[in-house]
């Protein structure tokens, strides 16, 4: 029997399937688009829904931590928790910043400039940290009631602590944000990009030892931001140990001279090239510029005139003054322009040939008759602005050169390389012909010359080596494993008495009763050591006392020595910026030094 | 006989040996609550709430029992009061304006202190049904009667709209339409009707709240505003389509469970489904939502009772709008408006009132 039988009732019915037949059309047009979302293109929509829900995110890598060379520990990382927002999960901004400084009693204005701020360059997905190092009070109001706020979250993170502050300073130097320079530099950086990196010292120049290896994590979290759980975990690596080959004792109490006064120090093993002491005054606290984030605060710290973050020790470039003496004399002997016994008259004023102008020594009516030893004992300038007229600038700078002068130490790239002046040079630079008042001047280490503390010391390493050129070095151990001692080159004299000779000169600055530095005669340990006086500005007599009255003008007082002689273990330079005299100020601290670490040895 | 296209039928037809001793039709109660429970699972699932299952339970099972009374009923006996309850009916639709609920931004939901219900559920559920009684008191309709249902209809239609709930409106419309369209009104009316529906059309899109109007545009391109109007229609197709095949699983469907779809539990409960179960799941929903329709159609199709034809007619027609619509908007091929999937959504009046419309039908089956 067919609904249709009944002709009268059937009406109805056709009416019914005419009314249900739209609603069947569209509900086939939706399996289809069902077909089509499930079947067809459900890849697309997989995918879609994973990144829904999955974030990865990055773990920071704890940091290395540096250690001195008995194993103390200098550089360590604080834990601290920081309030991480998620911009995308933020509805309202006004009304999450209004929550957050309400919760938390900060200010409004700054939570907002800092929300602008930070957010910049960054994509709208990505989590950033708003407030850094919440205190016990704020971690207890966020963690009650940040269930009810979207978007934010505690997150720790590390940061970097130097524990003795500014007597470390100069060595460990500090971190910061990566800059887009850095990231120029170095693409590689743009995975760390949430770190921070070593931007000056031994931060900076092991900062990839240091720094170890990002760590992932993805994270299943709800449509309003809520961790579900994590799904993956890679742990970040943490950076290798470093071991410096600094002594934190011996830097300690070297340090505490320095105070209120401007200079350097650097104390380095003649033998190995470990530095055991670096000084650089003033100084700063590293862990102001650890933690923070803009440069308007600590723009006190760059303005301040005596630049307490500029590295005196690498990269202060001095007249040597003084202390080049005895590497003149040595050219002289290896040019054989001079014997070691010649005498030369020395009285006090020195002329050149067809010029009626004097090169005065620093002593009103010489020194007298001086062979070489008594020239450098009593730090006759006469007697070398002779050396050096006879020897010209064309053998003095190549024999001065050996000894790593006018050249970067080796240490680190970011030192200066001091000026070693030759003809070319001057013509090239200042932009004149080379002059023979320019050799004289040279003669004593004033004039163009100028070199860095660090460069001083090695060449005195290098002299107490008798000619071995050690490479300095800072770093004893990387994550446990000891550096090697770098020496490649070796100096050759044609007479090998002339390294016997000229110590036995520098013996006698300190020992002799003539010596310049006889103040810290102490027969127990014995010292080779040079005083210099680098004058800061060429002036004549007159001006001279005038000027003294403004201290920054006074001369810069330069000691250079290493002992004890029979096994030279250290070599020390002190330079004290406008000090003086070098015997009165920087020669004591150098006795210091030794003294201390030979002890030490013991 | 042989020649004509729609015989197929017969071949399906429910027993039909006995005239007199009335069947059970058990299909469609086992459906009915396979829905029911399948839902209860789903709204679970979608609201991790067990407070909101058992309370939708409780509805249930209520509804259940209504049905069950209602099918053992007999709706000759019943006809007089389907007759009047239209009054009542249109009373709350009233009250509704006057009194609504303070909880919500619309006026649909009159708030009784323990629960909440909605007139327009009722109304389009008691209409067809006064319509149909009104329509068949006499042996044959007069064009008089049906004037006056339509005029009737056209004001419940506009009442309901203005609460504003648009979708609720369009079955109204089809509620009081459907009885009056069914019992003969001409074609020509019909299709006059259709075409000045259609001229109106840019009325009706000026009348329009400016969310309804959002929410139409949002159909078209919905990944032009991801976070803003879009953002219910593509978290609903990312659900539907990364459900796949065989779904993420019960419970296990990350779109749903970690609330990337609003009101997952009520309209859109249908993608919550199709995420967990996948197309596989969708196959057998949409096979059980078919042999529910198709003995409820036979019901209609083999009476021989005019007013009974028109009802379980239109109350079957009513259950598949609401499916087809439902379903269509949750995978965007319609805009969204709020039409909850039969006996599966969140919602108490409108799971009553289905349970209801099939224990109506139920009855009508006595005099096949």
């Amino acid at each position: 029997m067919s609904i249709f039988e009944n002709k009268k009732d059937s009406i109805e019915t056709y009416r019914i399937i005419v009314f249900l037949s739209p609603f069947l059309i569209l509900l086939f047009f939706a399996f289809l688009q069902i077909l089509n979302l499930s079947y067809f293109n459900s890849n697309i929509y997989k995918t879609q829904s994973d990144s829904n829900r999955l974030y990865q995110s990055k773990i920071a890598p704890q940091r290395g931590f540096i250690f001195d060379t008995k194993n103390t520990l200098l550089v360590e990382n604080n834990i601290q928790q920081d309030l991480e927002i998620n911009p995308s999960f933020i509805e309202n901004p006004r009304v999450f910043l209004k929550q957050i400084s309400d919760l938390l009693d900060l200010n409004f204005e700054k939570i907002e400039s800092d929300f602008y701020v930070r957010a910049t360059g960054k994509s709208s997905q990505e989590p950033y940290i708003l407030i850094k190092d919440l205190n016990e009070q704020q971690i207890a109001k966020l963690s009650v009631n940040l269930k009810k706020i979207k978007g934010a979250e505690i997150v720790s993170s590390f940061s970097r602590n130097v524990i003795h502050k500014d007597i470390m300073a100069p060595v460990i130097g500090y971190v910061g944000n990566i800059s887009r320079e850095d990231i120029f530099n170095n693409p590689e950086l743009t995975k760390f990009k949430s770190l921070k990196i070593g931007k000056t010292g031994v931060e900076k120049d092991f900062d990839s030892i240091l720094r170890g290896n990002m760590g992932y994590r993805i994270q299943e979290r709800d449509s309003y931001g809520k961790l579900i759980r994590n799904i993956s975990i890679e742990p970040p690596l943490k950076g290798k140990d470093l071991k410096l080959s600094i002594d934190l004792d011996l830097q300690k109490k070297l340090f505490s001279d320095f105070k209120g006064r401007k200079g350097a120090l650097v104390a380095i093993e003649p033998r190995t090239g470990l530095i055991r002491a670096l000084i650089s005054s003033p100084t700063y606290d590293p862990n102001l510029l650890n933690s923070i984030n803009d440069y308007e605060e600590v723009k006190s710290l760059l303005a301040d005139k005596d630049s307490p973050l500029f590295n005196r020790a690498l990269s202060g470039q001095y007249p040597p003054a003084s202390t080049l003496k005895p590497f003149v004399g040595m050219a002289a002997l290896e040019a054989e322009t001079i014997s070691w016994e010649k005498r030369i008259v020395d009285s006090g004023e020195y002329f050149v040939e067809g010029d009626d102008r004097p090169y005065k020594g620093w002593k009103e009516g010489g020194h007298g008759n001086v062979d070489m030893k008594k020239a450098i004992i009593e730090s006759s300038d006469v007697y070398f602005y002779a050396l050096a007229y006879d020897l010209t600038i064309n053998n003095l700078s190549p024999f001065l050169e050996k000894f790593g002068y006018g050249k970067q130490s080796g240490l680190t790239e970011n030192e200066a390389k001091g000026i070693l002046p030759s003809r070319k040079w001057k013509l090239g630079y200042i932009g004149e012909a080379w002059f023979k008042g320019d050799t004289i001047n040279m003669g004593i280490g004033q004039g163009y010359i100028t070199a860095t503390p660090i460069q001083i010391a090695l060449a005195y390493a290098t002299l107490a080596n008798r000619g071995e050129i050690v490479k300095p070095r800072i770093i004893e151990k990387i994550g446990g494993v000891s550096t090697e001692k770098v020496s490649n080159l070796n100096i050759s004299l044609s007479d090998n008495q002339n390294w016997k000779r000229i110590e036995e000169a520098l013996l006698g600055v300190v020992e002799a009763s003539n010596g310049t530095a006889n103040n810290i005669y102490d027969r127990n340990i014995r010292i080779a050591g040079k005083t210099g006086t680098a004058q800061v500005k060429s002036i004549g007599e007159t001006e001279y006392k005038f000027l003294r009255e403004d201290e920054s003008l006074r001369d810069h007082a330069l000691f250079v020595g290493y002992g004890p002689v029979e096994d030279p273990k250290l070599v020390v330079v002190a330079i004290i910026e406008n000090g003086e005299s070098g015997s009165t100020v920087a020669a004591p601290l150098v006795r210091k030094a030794i003294n201390l670490y030979s002890k030490n040895e013991k | 006989m042989k020649n004509n296209p729609l015989s197929f039928s017969v071949n399906l037809k429910i027993d039909k040996s006995s005239n007199n001793t009335p069947q059970f039709d058990y299909w469609i109660l086992f459906s009915v609550i396979f829905l029911c429970s399948f839902g209860l699972a789903m709204i679970y699932s979608s609201s991790n709430s067990l407070e909101m299952t058992i309370r939708q339970g409780t509805y249930f099972f209520l509804g259940l029992l209504g049905m069950l009374l209602l099918a053992f009923s007999n709706f000759r006996k019943m006809e007089v009061f389907y007759l009047h309850s239209f009054w009542p009916a249109f009373f709350l639709l009233i009250i509704v304006l006057l009194f609504p609920s303070e909880n919500s931004k619309t006026n649909r939901w009159i708030d009784l202190g323990l629960f909440t219900f909605q007139p327009s559920e009722l109304m389009r559920f008691i209409l067809p049904i006064s319509a149909a009684s009104f329509l068949t008191k006499n042996l044959k309709t007069k064009m008089k009667d049906m004037w006056f249902v339509i005029f009737v209809t056209l004001i419940c239609f506009y009442l309901v709209a203005i609460q504003p709930d648009l979708g609720t409106s369009i079955i109204i419309l089809l509620a009081g339409l459907l009885p009056v369209i069914i019992s003969g009104f001409p074609w020509i009316y019909i299709f006059f009707g259709g075409f000045l529906v259609t001229l109106s059309l840019p009325l009706i899109w000026i009348s329009l709240y400016d969310y309804q109007k959002q929410r139409i545009l949002t159909l078209f391109n919905p990944e032009a505003d991801v976070y803003g109007a879009g953002w219910n229609i593509v978290q609903s197709k990312i659900a539907v389509g990364s459900g796949g095949l065989f779904g993420k699983g019960f419970l296990n469907g990350s779109q749903s469970q970690l609330n990337f779809i609003p009101e997952s539990h009520s309209d859109f409960i249908f993608s919550v489904i199709a995420e967990e179960f996948g197309l596989l799941g969708i196959s057998i929903l949409f096979f059980i939502y078919g042999i529910l329709i198709y003995r409820l159609l036979m019901v209609s199709f083999y009476s021989s009772n005019k007013f009974a034809k028109i009802v379980s007619g239109t109350l079957s027609i009513i259950l598949l709008a609401y499916i087809s619509i439902n379903i269509s908007m949750v995978i965007g091929l319609l805009p969204v408006v709020g039409m909850p999937l039969p006996f599966l959504s969140q919602g108490g009046t409108a799971l009553i009132v289905n349970l209801l419309t099939i224990g109506i039908i139920l009855s009508l089956r006595k005099e096949v």
